[in-house]
C-alpha cells in the first residue's frame, strides 16, 4: 500500500460481478477496470499493463486461457485469477500449467476473492 | 423434492422404489390393462371367420360335388342304356312276330297253307306290344302306339276274314296293314338303335367335358386362393416395412372377414405395441443420457446467477451501515431478479426431464426451438459455436408432442456440436415448400460433414462414430422413431469438408381446434 495502487483488470460477462466487486475491492484500496467483454479487454491490455487480471473462463467469444495469453504477452508479472463456474479440474490445471496465479470456483464469498488478490498483491509486492 | 415426490405418486409406497425402466414399464402398463384386448384388436376379430382352411374345405367339396353328379349322371345313363338295350331285344322279337306273321300270310295265298301260324305270330307281337306298352309308348309317343295298334288289331282281323274271303280287296288290305305294321317296327327297331347311340356317345363325350370343366375350375380356384394369399402377403410384408421405419400402428381390418391371417395381423400387433412400448423406453432413457449431458452445462449456467446472488447478498450483509437506501435497493433486485434467472434454468431443465404421455397438439415449433437452444446455450458457448436462428416469428403450427421435438431438436444440435470445431456454426431454418402439408426445420452446420459411405447407417440403431464409451449411437435412431411416430420424416444431406444438414419435416396442423382439443 506504500507506493502505489495496485492495479487490477475484472473481466467477466455477468455484469452484476463487476458491479459488486468493484466497490468491494477500491474499498481495499485497488484500482479497478471492468469489462464484460474479453475482446474489449484485450484490447485495453494491449495498451496498458495491469498489475493483477481477474478473469472469467467463458466469456462470450474470446475464452479466459486467451485473456491469460495476451496477459503473459504484454506482462510476464501480472498475476492472473481464473474465475469459473464450469470447475473442471482439467480447465484448472490448464489454466494453472499456463501460468495463472490462481483458480477460483463460481459461486464464491467476495472475501475469498479479496483474499487471492491480497496473496497475490502481496507477492506483487515482494518481488 | 417436487420430482421425488412426483414419483411417489404414482407408485405404491409399501413397494421399494423401482429402477427408472420399472416404473415407466409400469407406468405403460397402468395406462393400458393388457388383459383388456386392444380396440383394433377387437375389430380384427369381430368380423365373421373365413378361414382358408375353410376356403379349401369348400373348394374341396366343390369338386366332390361334381364328381359325384357326373357319376350319378353316367351311372343313370348307362342303366337307361342298358333298358334300351333290353327294348331292342324285345323290339327286334315284335318285328321277328311281325315278319313272320307276314311270312305264314304270304304262304296262305302262295300254297293254302296254315293261316294259324300267321295269327298266332300277330297275336304274340300284339301281346309284346301289351307288355311293353310303357317303353312303347315313350319311344313311339301315344298316337303311334294307338296307330301301331289300331293296326295290329285291324290285321289280325283281316287275317281271320282272309281264311273265308280271299278275294283280291282282302288281300290288298291285309298286304297294306301288314306292311304299315313292319314299317312301324322297322321304325321302331332303328329309332331305338339311333338313340342307343345317341347316348352313348354322349357317355363317351361327357367325360371329356367334365375334365375340361374340372381342369378350368381348378385353374381359377388356384388362382383366387393363390392371388388372396399372395395379396395378404404383400399387404403383410407392407406393414413389415412400414413397422421397420418406425410407424407402430396398429394394423386395422382389411378384409370383411377372418382369416388365419387374422391371427397373424393379431400377432403382429402385440408385436408393434410391444415394439412402441420399447422404443418409448429406450426414448425415455435416451432423454436421461441427453440430460447427462445437459447437467454440466446446467449447473453451470446456475453458477452464474448464484455466484451474483452470492456475492451481492455478501456485500449488502458486510457493507449494510454504509450502504444508502438506493443501494440497498438496486442489491435487493439484483438478488431477486438473479433469483428468477435460476428458476428459469431449473424449470426449463425439469419442462425437459419430465416424464409425460405422448400429448399431440399444434405447436408452434419457434418455441420450441428457442427453448432448445437455451438448455443447450452452455454447451454452445463451451465451444464457442455461433448458432443462427432463421425462422420466421409466423410460421404454421405443426402436429407433435412439445417433448418429444424438443428431445429431436436437442439431439441434432448436440450432435452438431459434437462434430464442431471451435467456433463452428450452426443455422437452423425453415422451410415450408419442401413438401406439401409439411414444415421442415433444417439443422445445418459447418462442420467435417459425414463421408458417403456411412450416410446410409447414421440412422441404424447403435451406429455411432464417437469414440467409445460418448456415444450410445441411439440418438438419431431414436429422433427418428421419434418424427415417424409423428407423423414427420428426418433426413440428412452432406458433404464431406461441408458440413451436414439435418432437416426435421413436420405435419403441418391442419385443423387447429380438433386437434388441440386432446390437449390440456
Amino acid at each position: 500500500m506504500d507506493a502505489r495502487q495496485l492495479e487490477i483488470l475484472l473481466i467477466d460477462d455477468e455484469d452484476i460481478v463487476g458491479k459488486r466487486l468493484r466497490p468491494m475491492l477500491e474499498k481495499a484500496g485497488y484500482q479497478v477496470e471492468v469489462f464484460t467483454s474479453g475482446r474489449e479487454a484485450i484490447e485495453r491490455l494491449a495498451r496498458k499493463t495491469f498489475d493483477i487480471v481477474i478473469s472469467d473462463v467463458r466469456i462470450d467469444e474470446v475464452d479466459g486461457l486467451e485473456v491469460l495469453a495476451a496477459v503473459q504477452q504484454h506482462s510476464s508479472r501480472t498475476k492472473t485469477i481464473m474465475i469459473t463456474g464450469f470447475a473442471t479440474l482439467e480447465l484448472a490445471r490448464e489454466a494453472l500449467a499456463k501460468g495463472a496465479f490462481e483458480f477460483i470456483a463460481k459461486p464464491f464469498y467476495p472475501k475469498d476473492l479479496k483474499k487471492v488478490v491480497d496473496k497475490a498483491a502481496a507477492q506483487l509486492r515482494q518481488e | 423434492m417436487t420430482p421425488a415426490k412426483r414419483q411417489g405418486d404414482t407408485t405404491p409406497p409399501a413397494k421399494p422404489a423401482p429402477s427408472f425402466g420399472d416404473a415407466l414399464a409400469q407406468e405403460i402398463f397402468a395406462g393400458r390393462d393388457l388383459s383388456q384386448p386392444d380396440p383394433v384388436d377387437q375389430a380384427l376379430l369381430q368380423r365373421p371367420t373365413i378361414s382358408f382352411r375353410l376356403r379349401l374345405i369348400l373348394a374341396f367339396s366343390l369338386f366332390f360335388l361334381l364328381a359325384l353328379g357326373i357319376t350319378l349322371w353316367s351311372i343313370r345313363v348307362l342303366g337307361t342304356v342298358q333298358q334300351k338295350i333290353l327294348f331292342l331285344e324285345v323290339a327286334d322279337d315284335f318285328k321277328l312276330e311281325l315278319q313272320q306273321a307276314r311270312r305264314f300270310e304270304k304262304n296262305f295265298l302262295l300254297y293254302g297253307s296254315n293261316l294259324e301260324d300267321a295269327l298266332e305270330h300277330v297275336q304274340q307281337a300284339h301281346r309284346l306290344a301289351r307288355e311293353n306298352r310303357q317303353t312303347f309308348l315313350q319311344v313311339m309317343g301315344a298316337e303311334g302306339v294307338i296307330t301301331l295298334e289300331e293296326h295290329l288289331q285291324q290285321y289280325a282281323q283281316l287275317l281271320s276274314t282272309l281264311a273265308r274271303d280271299r278275294s283280291a280287296r282282302e288281300q290288298q288290305q291285309v298286304r297294306e296293314h301288314g306292311g304299315a305294321l313292319l314299317v312301324a317296327a322297322q321304325g321302331l327297331v332303328e329309332g331305338e338303335r339311333r338313340l342307343v347311340h345317341e347316348m352313348l356317345g354322349l357317355a363317351r363325350r361327357v367325360p371329356f367335358v367334365f375334365l375340361l370343366v374340372l381342369f378350368v375350375l381348378g385353374v381359377l380356384l388356384v388362382w383366387f386362393l393363390g392371388r388372396q394369399v399372395l395379396a395378404t402377403l404383400s399387404r403383410f410384408m407392407g406393414y413389415t416395412e412400414r413397422i421397420a421405419v418406425g410407424d407402430f400402428s396398429p394394423i386395422t381390418p382389411a378384409r370383411k372377414y377372418r382369416d388365419e391371417f387374422s391371427t397373424l395381423a393379431l400377432a403382429l400387433n402385440r408385436m408393434t405395441r410391444e415394439l412402441d412400448r420399447h422404443h418409448r423406453i429406450l426414448v425415455e432413457s435416451h432423454k436421461l443420457r441427453a440430460m447427462g449431458n445437459l447437467v454440466a452445462g446446467v449447473a453451470h449456467e446456475l453458477n452464474n446467477p448464484l455466484n451474483n446472488i452470492m456475492l451481492t447478498a455478501s456485500l449488502f450483509k458486510d457493507d449494510f451501515p454504509e450502504l444508502d437506501d438506493d443501494e440497498k435497493l438496486d442489491m435487493l433486485a439484483d438478488i431477486i431478479g438473479q433469483s428468477e434467472r435460476a428458476r428459469q434454468i431449473v424449470r426449463n431443465l425439469l419442462d425437459f426431464a419430465r416424464e409425460s404421455e405422448t400429448q399431440l397438439e399444434p405447436l408452434a415449433v419457434k418455441k420450441i426451438l428457442e427453448e432448445t437452444v437455451q438448455l443447450v446455450g452452455n454447451q454452445l458457448r463451451v465451444k464457442k459455436i455461433k448458432l443462427e436462428m432463421n425462422i420466421p416469428d409466423e410460421l404454421p403450427a405443426v402436429h407433435g408432442d412439445r417433448q418429444l421435438l424438443q428431445q429431436v431438436f436437442m439431439n441434432l444440435i448436440l450432435n452438431a456440436v459434437d462434430v464442431l470445431p471451435e467456433r463452428g456454426r450452426i443455422v437452423i431454418s425453415s422451410d415450408t415448400g419442401k413438401r406439401e402439408g409439411f414444415l421442415a426445420i433444417d439443422i445445418n452446420d459447418n462442420g467435417p460433414g459425414i463421408p458417403e459411405h456411412i450416410l446410409g447407417q447414421i440412422f441404424d440403431p447403435f451406429f455411432t462414430t464417437k469414440p467409445k464409451g460418448q456415444g450410445t449411437g441411439l440418438g438419431l435412431s431414436v429422433s427418428r422413431g421419434i418424427v415417424r411416430k409423428l407423423g414427420g420424416y428426418l433426413f440428412v444431406e452432406s458433404e464431406l469438408g461441408r458440413g451436414a444438414t439435418f432437416s426435421v419435416l413436420l405435419p403441418i396442423t391442419s385443423v387447429p381446434a380438433t386437434v388441440g382439443a386432446g390437449g390440456s
